[in-house]
Parts: C-alpha cells; sequence; structure tokens
C-alpha cells in the first residue's frame, strides 16, 4: 500500500461480481446471508462458566434474562487440560477461571432447564468430549438432536502451545477432532462441531495476517483428513465456523473478516470442490481481544470492547463476544457481563449498525485494505505449507516458535512504547488515583473445593465394572488407529468415567503415561500389572 | 549500556516457572526474552511446576533468583510452601503478572516474596531489581 495517507480508485483492482458480489453470494466477501438477521442481528453472548456446573447454570439463566442470544460455555484451567477435579493439581484451580466439569452428571447440571432446542451453546471446551457429552445430555432428554444447535472450538494443532494443553499426543487429537465432527455430521446436522478457533492462538500476540493463515492452515489439515476418509464435502463443510480475534486496529480487523470470507470461499469451493453455497460461505463469530485489555484504569476496557464490537458488527460477523473490563484479573463477574452485553445491545438497537450489510463494501481504503491482507494470509499459508505436513510441523515445535517470537515481540513494542497503549505506556495515573471499577475488577472467587469430595465420593459408588469395562474398550480402541473413538468414548462418559480417565486411557492406548504429571494411577493398572 | 562492573560480574541465573495448571504462557515467554536480551542466564521450567520441582531445580542449577509469572489465582495455594523451600537454599522468589494487585503485592512481600510485579512494571526496574537481588545473594553465599 503507498505510503499516502487516502485510497484512490486507481489503488482498488476490484471485479464486482469476481470478488465481492453482493452479500449472500459467492465469493461471499459480504458476507454469507441477503437479509441478515433482522433487527436482531448478531448472536449476542459472553463467555461464561464459574464454579459448579449449578452456579455456572445460573449464571447462564441470569445472562439469558439480561437478553443474551446465546451461551458461551468455558471450563476451568483442570478441565480443558483434562485434569478431574480430584486431581492434586486440580484443587487451587476449581472452577475460578471456567465451570469445573469432570463427569456426564456435571453436564448434566449444567444444562439443566436450558432449552437447548432453542439456545445456541457455544463451547469452549476440550473437542470430542464435549460433542459427546452434549450429545449424550440431549439424547437422555429425549430431544430431538437434528435440531440441536450450538459450536464447539476444535484446536488440534494448537491447543498444547496455546494454555490449554491436553497432554495428549498430536495424532489423538487430530483423530479426535475428525471423529468428533464425523460423528456431529452424521448424529446433530445442526451443530458447528468444527469451529476453527484463530482468537486463542493469536492473544498471545499473532497479528492478524499470522493469526488467520494458522487458522486456514488447520482448516485444511482437517479438511483434507476428512476428505480422505470419504467423507463428502458438503456434509461437513457447511457447519464449519471460525472464531476470529479482534484487536484494536479496527479497519485492518474488517478487512480481515472480508479478506477470510473471500479466501474460504474460493478455497472450498476451487479445492475442495464444494457445491453447497453454505459450505462456501464462512461463518465467522468474534471473541473481542483480551490482550488489548490493561489492568491499569480499567474502566477504559468497556471503551475498546465497544470500538472492537462496532468493527465487528461492521464486518458482519454471525455471533460475538466482548471481553470484558475484568478481563486482566479473571474470567467475568456478573457486572462484568452485564456491561458488555449492553454494549452489543446499545450497538444492535441503538446505532442502526446491524440495519446495512457491509456498510464499508466499495470504500478504496477499505477494499485494497482486504485485497492486500487476503494476499498476505495466502502467501503465508503457503510458506508453512511447503514447510511441511501441519501435524510433523506442529510435533517439531514449528508453531510453538511463531507463537512465542509474537509474544516477544509483542512485549518488546509495548515496552519501547512503539505500540501506545493508553493507561499503560502513555497517559498512565499514579495507583492511588487509579480507583474507577477497581474493586469489581479484583473482586476474586474462591475455588470450589467441594468439588473434589463430590467426585470422590461418586468414584466410590459408581458401577466399577462397568465403569473399568468401558474403559479398556476405549484404551483398546485408541491402541487400534483406524477405530472410530466416538462410541467408546461415549460408552464411557455414559458409565460414568471421568475425564481425567478417559483422557488417561487414551494415552496408554498410544503407549504413554496415564497421569502426565504422574499423581494418580490409571483406573486400569492392575490389567498393567497382570 | 553495560557499565564495567555488570560486564565482569557473572551473569545472572534466573529460573522461569509457572504454578499447578496455570497456562498462560505469554508472559512468562515475554520475560524470558527480555532477561536474556539483558544478558542473564535464563532457565526457562516452564508450565506444570509445583513447589517441589522449582526448588528442586533451583538448588541443582544454583540459580540466583526464581521467577513465577502468574495468571490464575493458583499462586495463593502454592506460595508459601515455595517461600519456604526456597528460604532453606538462599534463593529469593518473585512474582509477576496481571492477575497480582496492589493488595497481593503487600501480602506477598510480607509472606517472604522478594519482589512482585504487577502489568504496570517496568522493564528497567525489572532488570535493576533482579540484579540486586542476585548480588545480595552472592554476598551472602560467600559469608557462608
Amino acid at each position: 500500500m503507498s505510503e499516502r495517507r487516502f485510497q484512490r480508485a486507481e489503488d482498488v483492482e476490484l471485479d464486482y461480481g469476481r470478488d465481492l458480489g453482493d452479500p449472500g453470494s459467492f465469493p461471499f466477501t459480504r458476507g454469507r446471508h441477503v437479509s441478515g438477521r433482522s433487527a436482531s442481528s448478531w448472536i449476542q453472548r459472553e463467555l461464561s462458566g464459574i464454579g459448579s456446573p449449578q452456579e455456572s447454570n445460573r449464571q447462564f439463566c441470569q445472562l439469558i434474562a439480561h437478553g443474551a442470544h446465546g451461551l458461551d460455555v468455558i471450563g476451568d484451567t483442570p478441565t480443558m487440560g483434562l485434569v478431574d477435579a480430584d486431581h492434586p493439581l486440580a484443587a487451587p484451580a476449581v472452577g475460578s477461571s471456567g465451570v469445573s466439569l469432570s463427569r456426564l452428571a456435571d453436564f448434566r447440571a449444567l444444562y439443566d432447564g436450558l432449552p437447548l432446542e432453542e439456545i445456541s451453546v457455544s463451547h469452549s471446551l476440550p473437542g470430542a468430549f464435549g460433542i459427546a457429552a452434549y450429545y449424550l445430555c440431549a439424547a437422555e432428554r429425549g430431544l430431538d438432536c437434528s435440531k440441536l444447535r450450538g459450536s464447539l472450538l476444535q484446536a488440534p494443532l494448537y491447543t498444547e502451545d496455546c494454555a490449554y494443553a491436553t497432554h495428549l499426543p498430536a495424532a489423538l487429537r487430530m483423530r479426535l477432532t475428525c471423529d468428533s465432527i464425523a460423528f456431529a455430521t452424521a448424529r446433530m446436522p445442526r451443530y458447528h462441531s468444527f469451529i476453527e478457533d484463530t482468537y486463542f492462538i493469536s492473544d498471545g500476540g499473532l497479528d492478524a495476517v499470522e493469526e488467520m493463515a494458522f487458522g486456514f492452515v488447520e482448516v485444511r489439515a482437517v479438511v483434507r483428513r476428512l476428505l480422505a476418509r470419504g467423507l463428502a464435502i458438503d456434509s461437513f463443510a457447511p457447519r464449519i465456523g471460525l472464531l476470529v480475534n479482534c484487536r484494536m486496529s479496527l479497519f485492518e480487523e474488517i478487512a480481515k473478516v472480508r479478506a477470510t470470507r473471500r479466501i474460504f470461499a474460493r478455497m472450498m469451493r476451487d479445492e475442495f470442490g464444494a457445491r453447497d453455497p453454505r459450505s462456501q460461505s464462512a461463518i465467522v463469530a468474534v471473541h473481542t481481544s483480551g490482550l488489548t485489555l490493561t489492568a491499569q484504569q480499567p474502566a477504559n476496557n468497556i471503551v475498546r470492547g465497544a470500538v472492537q464490537a462496532l468493527a465487528m458488527a461492521m464486518a458482519g460477523v454471525q455471533a460475538m463476544e466482548i471481553s470484558t473490563f475484568d478481563e486482566a484479573f479473571r474470567t467475568p463477574s456478573p457486572e462484568a457481563h452485564l456491561v458488555a452485553l449492553r454494549t452489543q445491545q446499545i450497538l444492535a438497537l441503538e446505532t442502526g449498525v446491524a440495519d446495512v450489510i457491509d456498510p464499508l463494501g466499495g470504500s478504496y481504503y477499505i477494499e485494497a485494505l482486504t485485497s492486500g491482507i487476503e494476499a498476505k494470509i495466502l502467501d503465508m499459508i503457503a510458506r508453512i505449507e511447503a514447510t511441511g505436513d501441519a501435524l510433523e510441523l506442529e510435533e517439531r515445535g514449528y508453531f510453538r516458535r511463531v507463537i512465542d517470537a509474537a509474544a516477544r515481540r509483542y512485549a518488546r513494542e509495548v515496552a519501547a512504547g512503539t505500540r501506545p497503549v493508553v493507561g499503560l505506556n502513555v497517559h498512565a495515573l499514579p495507583p492511588e488515583q487509579d480507583t474507577l471499577l477497581r474493586a469489581a475488577a479484583e473482586r476474586r472467587d474462591e475455588p470450589s473445593c467441594q468439588r473434589a469430595d463430590e467426585l470422590r465420593a461418586f468414584r466410590r459408588t459408581r458401577d466399577q465394572r462397568r465403569v473399568a469395562d468401558a474403559l479398556r474398550e476405549l484404551r483398546r480402541a485408541a491402541g487400534e488407529p483406524d477405530r472410530d473413538l466416538m462410541p467408546p468414548l461415549c460408552a464411557a462418559l455414559d458409565a460414568g468415567g471421568t475425564l481425567g480417565e478417559l483422557a488417561g486411557v487414551m494415552r496408554e492406548g498410544y503407549g504413554q503415561e496415564y497421569d502426565p504429571f504422574r499423581q494418580v494411577t490409571s483406573p486400569l493398572a492392575a490389567d498393567n500389572a497382570a | 549500556m553495560t557499565t564495567l562492573a555488570e560486564a565482569v560480574a557473572p551473569r545472572v541465573r534466573v529460573l522461569i516457572a509457572m504454578f499447578g495448571l496455570d497456562q498462560h504462557e505469554t508472559a512468562a515467554v515475554a520475560v524470558a526474552a527480555l532477561l536474556r536480551d539483558a544478558g542473564m542466564e535464563v532457565l526457562y521450567l516452564g508450565r506444570f511446576q509445583t513447589p517441589s520441582s522449582i526448588a528442586l531445580a533451583a538448588a541443582h542449577e544454583d540459580v540466583d533468583v526464581v521467577g513465577i509469572s502468574c495468571h490464575s489465582w493458583e499462586y495463593r495455594h502454592y506460595v508459601p510452601e515455595l517461600v519456604e523451600r526456597l528460604g532453606r537454599i538462599g534463593v529469593p522468589l518473585v512474582l509477576g503478572g496481571s492477575v497480582l494487585t496492589t493488595t497481593d503485592a503487600d501480602e506477598l512481600r510480607a509472606a517472604g516474596v522478594a519482589r512482585v510485579y504487577g502489568s504496570g512494571a517496568r522493564d528497567t526496574e525489572i532488570l535493576t531489581e533482579l540484579r540486586e537481588l542476585a548480588s545480595a545473594r552472592r554476598a551472602k553465599e560467600e559469608l557462608r
């Protein structure tokens, strides 16, 4: 792009029909719908989950009462890492950064009374486990699973490097991803079983181009494997979505979303042979950047969230979560939830931004920026894929190196002041004056200690033989690379196996240690000795 | 700018780790880079550590300072034991992370933590203070 601070018509080489098209038509640069979602606009939701499943359920009901259109559930750190609530390392972390889920009954309590056929539940939970539990809970209730909506984040390549390590081997993670997508495609056809989460991989400091290149590399790796299994592209592609980040550089972020839709459409049609327009039109949701928020002057974060949300409303995303003003300190408090939800509602209902689709389309600047970012993303995808197979690159630490370098780059920019952050490296306040919303932002919740006791009691009273048989079968299936893991995984959950046990016996099936932290022994240890 | 005294002094050795299941590693990676850029030696122990694994590594590697990056509330559980274990081998403990509030900083210092850095901490402040802690420890070691 030129050094001029404006663009001219000649800076943009666009063919309307080829590169833009109307909203709802190929290449979907301007969005996937002709009419949008009327005044209700995008799905407005907020990241939630705290303490026990029961407490989280009350939090969900509160959010719905405040007007949330959907739910976005995240597990606490033990749950995200497939560590049970009664594991020695879990105790100080149970329920304090998400909901604690260790067994099927926990999921049952989490969804208790929620209208699953009407409300969309987005899940930030370990892939296949979340899908299996959701399906089992809905089926038990006698719901028509073909009507279930909602979504689940899958990140087989990046999860170990970006804060949610599960200590499952890479090949097993990829296999669980593919098995669970195939499972959901057959049984919950409206459920988005493959949300490519570029938010959490990028919020350590990747830029917009790196974020989307990594995202596409993973989407392509999973799609190729599903096709190789014999699945038809149009059977699963309509349910692929992307959960992207949104930082402060608002035009760049808008252009990124538009470029992403164009890349997705051409890739799906021309490379993977998708014919269904729903397979070609990317579903894009956003989680606004936590990295851009500060511990200093927490009220400023409300402004950042509003700017980012406005950008994403103009970009035409399908769903949104705003990182809240207390992000530096905790997962959202009830007060922070309400402010973020109200921010979305003000944008949707008062500004008119939801009444028009792609309002910036045709701007010389936005179109030039969109084409520029598109070219850079495509170039980076090509460079990564030329380096090697994505799964092998992951095992060699290739992605981790890029992610670490980005974290160092970001920290240096902030320290040097070349990246201005108001309240942090410019316009700072002395701590004694920095009081607005501070008490609310810093409030803490205690870990849910009784969760461990409940789980221990449950372990003693469940049908031991049934659990052991189911876990043994899951371990055997894990050791046979061609077996579909979803039936034994569902059976083991249903029998009362815990997430930690399911993960542990699958690790054993791959010849690895049951507990990566070497603190608990396998329930099948007696077999191993025999 | 490196002074002559700094140039001839032995390199400061810092162990960087995280507690328990706290996995938000970005800051730990960034701080490790900051220290290396400043000429310090960093032993990056990384995630999933406990007071015993950290103290063991600190003793084996003869580090001058242990730095823990905190992005969950688990530090409240682990700090007392780590202070106790590192106290036995005379290694100072510093904590950093956005979750650490000014109230925490006071409490943690009272509990025996040498320095506490919230998210507004300046690089120069961290580097200077780590060097001071390291030379104080070495001076004490020589007296032993």
